[in-house]
C-alpha cells in the first residue's frame, strides 16, 4: 500500500539475458579487484550461479569486546533495490551496515564470525583488501564531512587517490557523480568553491557524488537525512530513488516513515543484535508476521 | 508504553464507532417498531434524528483521516484505522436504511406483508449488524464468517417475501378495482418490495462490517469482494 511494489522497480530496463552476463564479469572482475593476494579457491560455481543477491550474510555475528553486538544475521540484499535497516538505538543495525564494508575493522576489539559474502566471495577472507572492497562499497554518513576543499576536489578525491586521473577525463567524472548526485545544475558554476560553503542537504549529496565519483555497486547510508531539515531530507529521499537505478542502497534509519517511503524491503533488528524479520516493505508495514515487529513499529515499545 | 495519547486516540475511536453503531440501531428497532405500529411520532424521531447520524459520521471520518496524516499508523493500527474509516460508512447507510423504513410506516395504510414476517428478516438483519459490530469491538476475527454466512439465510428470506407480494398481484383481477384502487395498490406494493429490499440491505453491510473487521484482525481479505 505505501511502497511501490518491488518488482515493478526499473521495468525491464535491461534484458536478462544481458544483466546475467554482466553479473558474471563483474563477478570475475570484482574477484581481481577485491584480492590483492593468491586466490586460494576456483570461483566457476558461484560465478555460474544467476543471482540477484548481491550481498548475502550468513551466521553472522559481531563482538565489540566482550559484548555481542549482533546475533546470527542470516540475510541477502537484492541488487538495485532499496533496503532499509530499522530498529531502535542499540539494536545492531548501524553495526550490520558498517560490517557490510569491513567499517568496523577500524574498531578495537571488534571481532567478527560467520560470512559475508559480496557476489559470493566472504569479505572477510584473509586474501580481500579492505580499502579495494569500500571502493566498491561506499559508505554515506549521517552527518555530512566534505573535505575542506572545492566541490570539485571533492569529488575528484576517490579517482585521484586511486591514481585514475590520468586515466580517465577527471572533469567529465566529476560532473557524471554531481549529477548523479543531483547537485550539478546548483553548483556547476561554482566548482572551486569550498564543500563546506554548501547547506547541509547540499553537503550531503556533496558526499554521495563523491562516493558514486569511483563507481561503487553499493552504497551504504548511515541515517543520512536525519542531520537535514525535511526539504533536504526529501532531496536526498527523491535521490536514493534515482540511485536504486545504478547502485544497490543499503539505508540505516531511525525514521520508520522514510523506511516506508523510500525503501524496497525492510530489515527489523531488535533485542540488541537480533535480525527479527525482512521482508517487502509494504509487508512490514501492513502485516509483520512477527508480533515484536508489531509492537514496534506502531510504537508499543522501543 | 510509547506514545500513549496516540493509543488513547484509537482507543476513543474504537468506542466512538461502537457508540455510533448502537445509537444507529436503537434508531433502527424504533424504525421496525414505528412501522409495525404506524405510531407516526415515532417515525419522525427517526428520520430527524438521522441528522445527528450524519453529523457523527462526518465527525468519525474526520478522526480517521487526522488520524493518518498525524500519527502514520502502521501494521495493525493501519489496518484498524482503514476498516474503521470503512465501517462508520456502512453504519451510516444503515441509519439511512432506518430512515426509509420508517418513512414507509408513516405512507403504508395496508400492509401487504403480515407484520411478523416484516420483524423477523427485520429482526435477523438488525442482529447481524449488532453481532458484526460486537465482533469489531473484540479487535478478533472469531465470528465473521458466521454472521457474514447468515446473510445467505436472509437473502432468501427477502426473496421469498418479495416473491409473495408480486404473486399476489398477479393473482388479482385489476378489472375488479377502480383506478384509484389500483394506484393505491401499486404504491402500496412498490413500498413493501422497497421495504424488503432495504432490510436485506442492512444485513449486506452487516457483511461488510465483518469483511473489514476480519481483514482489521487477519490481515485477510477473504470476505471483501
Amino acid at each position: 500500500m505505501m511502497a511501490r511494489d518491488p518488482d515493478d522497480r526499473n521495468p525491464a530496463s535491461k534484458p536478462r539475458e544481458t544483466e546475467e552476463t554482466d553479473t558474471t564479469m563483474a563477478t570475475a572482475q570484482l574477484e581481481d579487484e577485491l584480492i590483492t593476494t593468491e586466490v586460494e579457491t576456483g570461483s566457476t560455481e558461484r560465478a555460474g550461479r544467476p543471482d540477484e543477491t548481491v550481498v548475502a550474510t550468513t551466521g553472522l555475528t559481531v563482538h565489540y569486546g566482550d559484548d555481542q553486538a549482533l546475533w546470527d544475521v542470516d540475510i541477502e540484499i537484492p541488487v538495485h533495490k532499496v533496503t532499509a535497516i530499522i530498529g531502535p538505538s542499540g539494536c545492531g543495525k548501524s553495526t550490520f551496515l558498517r560490517s557490510i564494508n569491513r567499517m568496523n575493522d577500524q574498531i578495537d576489539g571488534c571481532r567478527i564470525g560467520g560470512e559475508l559474502h559480496f557476489h559470493g566471495k566472504n569479505v572477510y577472507d584473509e586474501d580481500v583488501d579492505p580499502v579495494a572492497l569500500r571502493r566498491k562499497i561506499g559508505m554515506v554518513f549521517q552527518k555530512p564531512n566534505p573535505f575542506p576543499k572545492s566541490i570539485y576536489d571533492n569529488v575528484a578525491y576517490g579517482l585521484r587517490v586511486q591514481g585514475k586521473d590520468d586515466e580517465v577525463d577527471l572533469d567529465a567524472a566529476v560532473e557524471d557523480a554531481l549529477r548523479g548526485a543531483a547537485l550539478w545544475d546548483e553548483v556547476k558554476d561554482k566548482l572551486d568553491e569550498s564543500g563546506l560553503e554548501l547547506s547541509g542537504g547540499q553537503q550531503q549529496r556533496l558526499c554521495i557524488a563523491r562516493t558514486i565519483a569511483t563507481d561503487p555497486e553499493v552504497l551504504l547510508m548511515d541515517e543520512p537525512t536525519s542531520a537535514l531539515d525535511p526539504v533536504a531530507a526529501s532531496k536526498i529521499e527523491d535521490l536514493i530513488d534515482e540511485l536504486v537505478e545504478e547502485y544497490t542502497v543499503v539505508i540505516v534509519t531511525h525514521n520508520m516513515q522514510q523506511a516506508a517511503r523510500i525503501s524496497d524491503k525492510t530489515a527489523v533488528f531488535l533485542n540488541g543484535g537480533e535480525l527479527v524479520e525482512f521482508d517487502r516493505t509494504a509487508t512490514i508495514f501492513e502485516n509483520p508476521a512477527d508480533d515484536r515487529v508489531e509492537d514496534y513499529i506502531t510504537g508499543k515499545f522501543g | 508504553m510509547a506514545r500513549q495519547e496516540y493509543r488513547r486516540r484509537l482507543d476513543k475511536l474504537r468506542t466512538d464507532v461502537c457508540a455510533m453503531a448502537d445509537l444507529v440501531l436503537d434508531r433502527y428497532d424504533d424504525a421496525l417498531e414505528a412501522y409495525e405500529t404506524g405510531n407516526e411520532e415515532l417515525a419522525q424521531t427517526v428520520i430527524e434524528g438521522d441528522h445527528d447520524i450524519n453529523e457523527q459520521y462526518l465527525d468519525l471520518e474526520g478522526n480517521c483521516v487526522e488520524l493518518l496524516a498525524l500519527q502514520q499508523p502502521v501494521a495493525g493500527d493501519l489496518r484498524f484505522i482503514a476498516s474503521s474509516f470503512k465501517i462508520v460508512t456502512d453504519i451510516e447507510r444503515i441509519g439511512d436504511l432506518a430512515t426509509n423504513l420508517a418513512g414507509y410506516g408513516v405512507e403504508d395504510a395496508e400492509p401487504l406483508l403480515p407484520l411478523e414476517d416484516v420483524r423477523d428478516i427485520g429482526e435477523t438483519a438488525g442482529t447481524m449488524v449488532e453481532d458484526a459490530i460486537a465482533v469489531y469491538e473484540t479487535g478478533k476475527a472469531e465470528g465473521t464468517w458466521e454472521i457474514a454466512a447468515r446473510d445467505d439465510d436472509l437473502d432468501e428470506a427477502c426473496q421469498n417475501a418479495s416473491e409473495r407480494i408480486v404473486r399476489e398481484l398477479i393473482a388479482n383481477d385489476p378489472s375488479t378495482l377502480t383506478d384509484t384502487e389500483i394506484e393505491v395498490r401499486l404504491a402500496d406494493v412498490s413500498r413493501t418490495l422497497l421495504l424488503i429490499r432495504d432490510i436485506e440491505r442492512v444485513g449486506d453491510h452487516a457483511v461488510n462490517i465483518c469483511a473489514r473487521t476480519l481483514y482489521m484482525a487477519e490481515n485477510d481479505d477473504g470476505l471483501i469482494y
